[in-house]
């Protein structure tokens, strides 16, 4: 069975809740609607992802950026989510330099302590690299385990 | 000890390490809540999914962090506008259950929706 883009799902789990979230309470919603407004969410970010890439070939970059996808959602007349979006960039991109100040300064720190204790290659050190990328692993991406 | 036993495991770390880490965000992470900090949700979608979703497009080189999180809280937003349109159908039909054919009607009768004709099938 070829997997065709569309069957790329989202977590039912969290298209639930969001429609749960959405609906006023008491409201419930069939297996079959629940999984069709799944689907047609993955439809969404395809379109999506084909429009943003069209104002990006436009520009001659090739690489998608945010610019482009808030294009995209005006171009498929989707104008009322712009500036929600824009909003949610502005705090996304302050919470990546949070993050990325946050790391950096750890890094200065443990920088000190390992040019002092440079000569043996304690335990401890080993359980703070594991613990470092731990890290840098959750602020690059929310990288999703393996179901 | 058994104390330290049951905050490890209210913490949401199940492997009872000696070392006691400094940073509370060493918690592995685990689908599908995405916890940064504390009220910093910013998308709930996981964005590894949505980036499995854009790198289907065959015309796609690369995209951009910031793309795919744009893209994953445009798919939730949409998930919300969609489920509200068809809660209006379901409501004239004083039923309090969406059932596709809600869905079915939302998306003719709404033009935005038009590009999902014939593709949940």
């Amino acid at each position: 069975m070829a997997e065709r883009p569309e069957d790329l799902n989202l977590p039912n789990a969290v298209i639930t809740r969001i429609i749960k979230e959405a609906l006023p309470d008491g409201v419930n919603i069939s297996k079959e609607a629940r999984s069709a407004i799944s689907r047609a969410a993955s439809v969404f970010v395809l379109y999506a992802t084909s429009c943003a890439n069209n104002f990006a070939m436009k520009g001659k970059r090739k690489t998608l950026n945010a610019t482009d996808v808030l294009s995209a959602m005006e171009e498929m007349e989707f104008q009322r989510f712009v500036t929600p979006l824009k909003e949610a960039l502005e705090a996304y991109r302050r919470e990546q330099k949070g993050k990325k100040e946050a790391s950096e300064q750890k890094k200065k720190d443990k920088d000190k302590k390992t040019d002092s204790e440079d000569q043996d290659k304690s335990r401890d050190e080993d359980n703070d690299e594991d613990e470092e990328r731990l890290e840098e692993e959750e602020q690059n991406e929310e990288e999703e385990v393996d179901n | 000890m058994a104390a330290a036993a049951a905050a490890a495991a209210a913490s949401g770390s199940g492997t009872p390490r000696e070392e006691d880490g400094p940073a509370g965000e060493a918690a592995a992470s685990q689908p599908p809540a995405p916890t940064t900090a504390p009220g910093a949700r910013l998308s709930r979608l996981p964005l590894a999914r949505v980036k499995a979703l854009v790198k289907a497009d065959p015309d796609v080189t690369l995209a951009g962090q910031e793309a795919i999180f744009i893209l994953a809280r445009a798919a939730e937003l949409f998930v919300e506008t969609i489920a509200k349109d068809a809660y209006c159908c379901a409501q004239q039909g004083k039923r309090k259950t969406l059932q596709r054919r809600d869905l079915d009607n939302a998306i003719e009768a709404v033009d935005e929706f038009a590009f999902l004709e014939g593709t949940l099938d």
